[in-house]
């Protein structure tokens, strides 16, 4: 159901007051944390007030398992959140430049509204100072654009740049604030001289620990995949494979799988309504209409095949849309018969043989001998009834006999 | 050593010492801060509540740019079309950078601090800096500072709220680069500035 505007709960026109009433919340924290003092902040460089890292991690990883945990509740649709898009060098760089930005200033932009506010000066400068790099940017856009909008990698996830599961990669992730927590109590104690309960399980954070590695395992253990599918495709690839097309096969690829069952590693899947495909229906296709192509049962079809799935139609437009469908919901391997049947059936069952000038002569004569073979093979191979073109696709093909060996093929 | 170092209040409360009374000011002492990690979950509530109801998280790079948009636009017109970084502002959006969803979010920050500070008695005319520095370098380096942070917050696609935070909580590959490369380089550079902040 979440995120609540974008899915249309909550009027778009709300958007700008629920941004106030969030940002209150948020500054509220910000300044009851100690984010208002460029001394404290400074300290975490410096080990004297680590304060910034308890905060940030803390703050961090509780959204990062809230979001989990709401995507496997089917609260919150992942897919339509929106995922930072990774600029490889202009994300490093910006980093570096606001690292020292930080040493420098005390500040970042967040914490300094926040002090400014409450009438810390020194935020105040930074703030005046933010606004002229950024118009420092603005000006020598042209400049920078290169480096600002190269190396685009898109929404990636980290667990998959660094080849781990998001279970592991978030279990780790707790672990390593855990530790950085223990630890910099022990820096900061060494740093400000001193000695305070040593003790491991110092009362601080033994309550954030334990619910933190609580929910953490929690998210780890969870079986079943989130109800709302964290492992949709995001739109960016899709689109991506949808203009590149490989997915897709042809009459021709489709002619030769068909006569040649050894090869046939398609599942051919028929999008019409079941009367169509009552009518006429390709070897071995199974036929899911494309309103139901979502429901449970179909998807596990598709996905327990082991096959590639290619869905076919009259033209392309519903073959296409349940593919773009399938894909967005994890199907793998996936494909459209393109031109759909009618394709198929100008290319097999036409009078007249296309040439393919595109070929080399010789392909070409291929190409052609194929087609008509093929033809043949699925006009005569059983109880093929042909009639009259006006009447297609009426047609049925049953019994296909595969070309004798060694023969037919392109 | 530096003789008249502050009392760090947080770890005075944190060790419950007992500061000697004075005199009767007590009342105006300032609270002390929220226990990090009480302060750290609840902000990431706020960031799940951002995330849950209009499906992005929280920045604040995002509206000091509209402020510089704003400006130029009004200020120069003709240049702000011409230059791609803030035409795209004037030629395809509704034309007021101002009405945005970061800057609304800015104008609670600013309302949620300020009652925040009011109420513990933080609230007040001040300069923060290091023991070794006078009031003039700080706000010399403070502008500076902003300088650099502005600028590279352009670069990194939000600052240490919108593209590190809130890039961590969704488990982006740019939120880590982002924060490695923010609290890396600034342990770096720390060693070099030191005589900004410490004795």
């Amino acid at each position: 159901m979440a995120p609540l505007i974008p899915q249309g709960f909550i009027n778009p026109d709300l958007n700008l007051f629920f941004a106030f009433v969030i940002g209150l919340g948020f500054g509220y924290v910000l300044e009851q944390g100690g984010f208002s003092t460029s001394r404290k902040l400074a300290g975490v460089f410096y080990g004297y007030d680590f304060v910034v890292l308890r905060v940030f991690f803390t703050a961090a990883i509780t959204a990062a398992l809230g979001l989990l945990i709401f995507s496997y509740l089917g609260w919150i649709d992942y897919s339509m959140l929106y995922i930072n898009p990774t600029f490889l060098w202009s994300a490093i760089v910006g980093g570096v430049i606001m690292g020292l930005g930080f040493i420098l200033g005390g500040f970042c932009p967040g914490t300094s509204v926040v002090a400014a506010v409450i009438g810390k000066v020194d935020a105040m400068f930074f703030v005046v100072g933010m606004m002229l790099g950024i118009f420092a940017f603005g000006t020598f856009y042209k400049t920078f654009e290169p480096l600002y909008n190269g190396y685009d990698l898109g929404g990636i996830f980290v667990y998959d740049s660094l080849g781990m599961s998001r279970n592991l990669f978030v279990f780790l992730l707790v672990l390593i604030a855990l530790t950085a927590f223990i630890v910099t109590r022990k820096i900061e104690d060494s740093v400000n001289k001193i000695t305070t309960d040593t003790r491991f399980f110092h009362p601080s954070y033994t309550a954030p620990v334990a619910l933190l590695l609580g929910i953490t395992l929690l998210v780890v253990l969870l079986p079943d995949k989130p109800k709302a599918v964290w492992n949709e495709v995001s739109a960016g690839t899709i689109l991506a494979e949808a203009a590149e097309g490989k997915h897709n096969i042809n009459s021709d690829e489709l002619a030769y799988k068909l006569l040649h069952a050894e090869d046939n590693d398609l599942l051919l899947v028929d999008v019409r309504d079941s009367e169509a495909f009552a009518r006429f229906n390709l070897p071995g296709s199974v036929n899911m209409p494309l309103p139901g192509i979502l429901q449970d049962n179909n998807l596990k079809i598709l996905e327990k095949s082991g096959k590639k799935v290619v869905f076919y139609s009259n033209g392309t437009t519903a073959a296409s849309q349940a593919w773009l469908f399938t894909r967005r919901a994890g199907l793998e391997d996936a494909g459209v018969l393109t031109g759909g049947l009618n394709d198929f059936f100008s290319a097999y069952f036409a009078d007249s043989a296309v040439r393919r000038h595109d070929l080399n002569p010789e392909q070409a004569v291929f190409f052609t001998r194929f087609r008509e073979r093929a033809g043949k093979a699925f006009r005569e191979g059983g109880a093929g009834e042909v009639q009259g073109r006006s009447q297609a696709p009426v047609r049925t093909l049953v019994n296909i006999q595969p070309p004798p060996p060694g023969k037919g093929g392109c | 050593m530096a003789p008249d170092k502050p009392i760090n209040q947080q770890l005075l409360n944190r060790h419950r010492v007992v500061v000697p009374k004075k005199s009767n000011h007590m009342d105006q002492k300032p609270k002390p801060y929220m226990n990090p990690y009480l302060a750290g979950f609840l902000l990431g509530l706020v960031l799940l509540t951002a995330f849950f109801v209009t499906g992005r998280g929280l920045g604040a790079s995002g509206s000091v740019k509209s402020v510089v948009v704003q400006t130029v636009g009004k200020v120069a017109p003709a240049y702000a079309i011409k230059n791609p970084f803030y035409a795209s502002y004037f030629a395809e959006g509704d034309g007021r950078p101002m009405k945005n969803w970061l800057v609304y979010l800015t104008l609670g920050v600013l309302g949620g601090a300020f009652f925040s500070g009011f109420m513990s008695g933080r609230a007040g005319i001040k300069v923060d800096k290091g023991p070794r520095i006078t009031t003039r370098t700080r706000l010399i380096m403070a502008t500076a500072g902003g300088f650099l942070f502005g600028l590279g917050s352009q670069f990194g696609r939000g600052c240490t709220s919108g593209a590190a935070l809130t890039g961590m909580a969704t488990l982006s590959t740019a939120g880590f680069l982002t924060m490695i490369a923010i609290f890396g380089s600034g342990f770096v550079f720390a060693y070099f500035f030191r005589k900004l902040w410490i004795s």
